[in-house]
């Protein structure tokens, strides 16, 4: 939290515009379809660095950690991204391919990234490179590998 | 906070004995696993199971069109139905383009206001039977009960009350119902107040929770808990007046915070919020302007254009949030629920090192955590 008055001035959509200068060719199809709401494409390599610049410029919660299934190529990790000081909620989305869905993990960044990251992982096998405890939360462990919110999943046990 | 001390890393030593409290435990309602390794009376690694009541609703929802996903909603925790059913709607009234009549904004603001005093009613109630105050348990559970009962009256159910429709509610107030609800409110008020007094002079009550489970502000921030948990600790965040939605920005209200952050505080928070919804409530039923209450042609059968959505809420607990992707078909692409509790419940193990066990049911209860929905 820590310096709330200088964090209020920035938590705006002005905040959009500094991404994108500040990391050029890593964001784009910056979108802002209401006062409160900012979407953005992000490269995956990056997602770490983008993060840490976020914070900085003081938005300290991360809400939520998604994913979401667009076969047959690639998946997406979309992160929200809010304040506790100002109502911007940032959707940041990365693209993974499909067949080795990899990203870098924010739990040195955002503490609370752990079991959404853990989440993402059983449900839709995309993998979070460092981090710490990387093993199904609410699946029991004999489903881990069956990435059940896969858009191709069939049943467990499977059918086939 | 480090990651370490999220699960438990190492067996214990010859010292140190490891504790299962679950996955039945009175701690809460609905199964969960908290295995402790203590030392003496000390508990030096906790971790959190959890999982036990994993229903998958985030994918049976896409295989259900928008209007078969409503009544689902509530069963993501039957004691903040209408703040679920509320914030699907508004999610997709933005998606669909709709906004909601203005008396069905106020309808919407009244329960969700009811919602609120009955989940932190019994939210209390449960905790005080963790820390041996079993006389308040019964009060509270009385109180709520006329509460449950002004619910039952406009929406026709006690729980999982399916009352918001996309752009409107599903029914008008029944005749009467202001002075019903002035009486029995009123009646409330006295009441809390002096439960308030009560829990804020009984000497082994403070002996038991005063200064034990302490969560600073800057804790509670990197830890991502919002909610009671977050305002007790002295940060002034609320939904209802960072992202003023429905009517909330004609309401006159205060953001109840604390100043300690601890066991006191949350359940103090609590208390003091339900006389402030009591309040929302008064005001809600004197401005509540006349006209249809639902718009003339409620879209039953959805398919909304292509498109995404974040819509969110002050849930009793915490801030609750949908995010649906529509691909403009008649069912969801995608439906993620980012429930408050799942960020308490993760947030619990950090904070119980190095306290004792006796104060675990204390600490565990005070943040009102329910497994229904951290398991979704």
């Amino acid at each position: 939290m820590g310096d709330e008055q200088a964090a209020i001035q920035v938590i705006d959509k002005t905040i959009m515009i500094e991404l994108s200068d500040k990391f050029p060719d890593v964001v784009s199809d910056v979108d802002v379809p209401s006062p409160n709401r900012a979407i953005a494409r992000i490269d995956p390599s990056k997602v770490h660095e983008i993060m840490q610049f976020l914070l900085d410029k003081g938005f300290d919660h991360l809400s939520c950690i998604s994913g979401v299934d667009y076969p047959p190529d690639k998946m997406e990790v979309v992160y929200h991204v809010t304040s506790y000081s100002g109502p911007l909620v940032i959707t940041l989305k990365a693209s993974v391919p499909r067949d080795d869905p990899n990203i870098d993990s924010l739990c040195d960044i955002y503490w609370n990234a752990n079991w959404y990251e853990r989440e993402t992982y059983e449900l839709y096998g995309i993998k979070f490179n460092d981090c710490p405890y990387l093993k199904v939360l609410l699946l029991v462990e004999e489903m881990e590998g069956e990435w059940p919110l896969r858009k191709d999943y069939a049943g467990y046990p499977n059918p086939t | 906070m480090t990651h370490e001390a999220t699960q438990i890393t190492s067996p214990p030593k010859p010292s140190e004995m490891l504790l299962h409290l679950g996955p039945q435990h009175p701690l809460q309602p609905g199964p969960f696993l908290l295995d402790l390794k203590i030392e003496g009376e000390t508990i030096r690694e906790a971790e959190l199971k959890i999982g036990y009541i994993h229903k998958g609703m985030e994918k049976v929802f896409e295989d259900r069109t928008y209007i078969q996903i409503l009544p689902l909603t509530d069963r993501i925790c039957y004691l903040a139905s209408n703040s679920n059913n509320d914030v699907y709607c508004r999610g997709m009234e933005e998606l669909l383009g709709i906004e909601p009549t203005d008396r069905a904004k106020y309808l919407r603001v009244l329960t969700n206001e009811l919602c609120r005093i009955q989940s932190h009613l019994l939210g209390i109630g449960e905790y005080t039977t963790d820390v041996g105050f079993l006389t308040m348990f019964i009060y509270m559970v009385r109180e709520r009960e006329s509460v449950v009962s002004l619910l039952e009256a406009i929406t026709g159910s006690r729980l999982n009350h399916n009352y918001a429709r996309f752009g409107g509610v599903a029914q008008d107030l029944p005749p009467g119902y202001k002075e019903m609800a002035l009486k029995s409110l009123g009646k409330l008020k006295e009441l809390i107040k002096s439960h308030d007094d009560m829990m804020s002079s009984d000497s082994i009550y403070l002996k038991r929770t005063k200064g034990v489970g302490t969560l600073t502000a800057k804790e509670a921030g990197e830890l991502g808990v919002a909610g009671p948990p977050l305002r007790a600790a002295g940060v002034n965040y609320d939904l209802r007046r960072l992202e003023p939605y429905l009517v909330y920005d004609e309401l006159d209200f205060n953001v109840i915070t604390q100043t300690d952050g601890d066991v006191f505080s949350r359940v103090k928070v609590r208390l003091l919020e339900i006389l402030e919804s009591i309040y929302i409530i008064e005001q809600c039923l004197d401005q509540m302007p006349s006209g249809p209450y639902k718009q003339d042609v409620t879209p039953y059968i959805t398919r909304p254009e292509p498109g995404e959505v974040y819509s969110r809420i002050e849930d009793p607990r915490g801030e609750m949030g949908m995010y649906i992707i529509s691909d403009g078909s008649d069912k969801p692409y995608r439906f993620r629920i980012r429930g408050p509790a799942f960020a308490t419940a993760q947030a619990l193990p950090p904070l119980l090192i190095g306290t004792y066990v006796a104060d675990v049911a204390a600490i565990a209860a005070s943040m009102d955590s329910c497994t229904s929905e951290v398991d979704r």
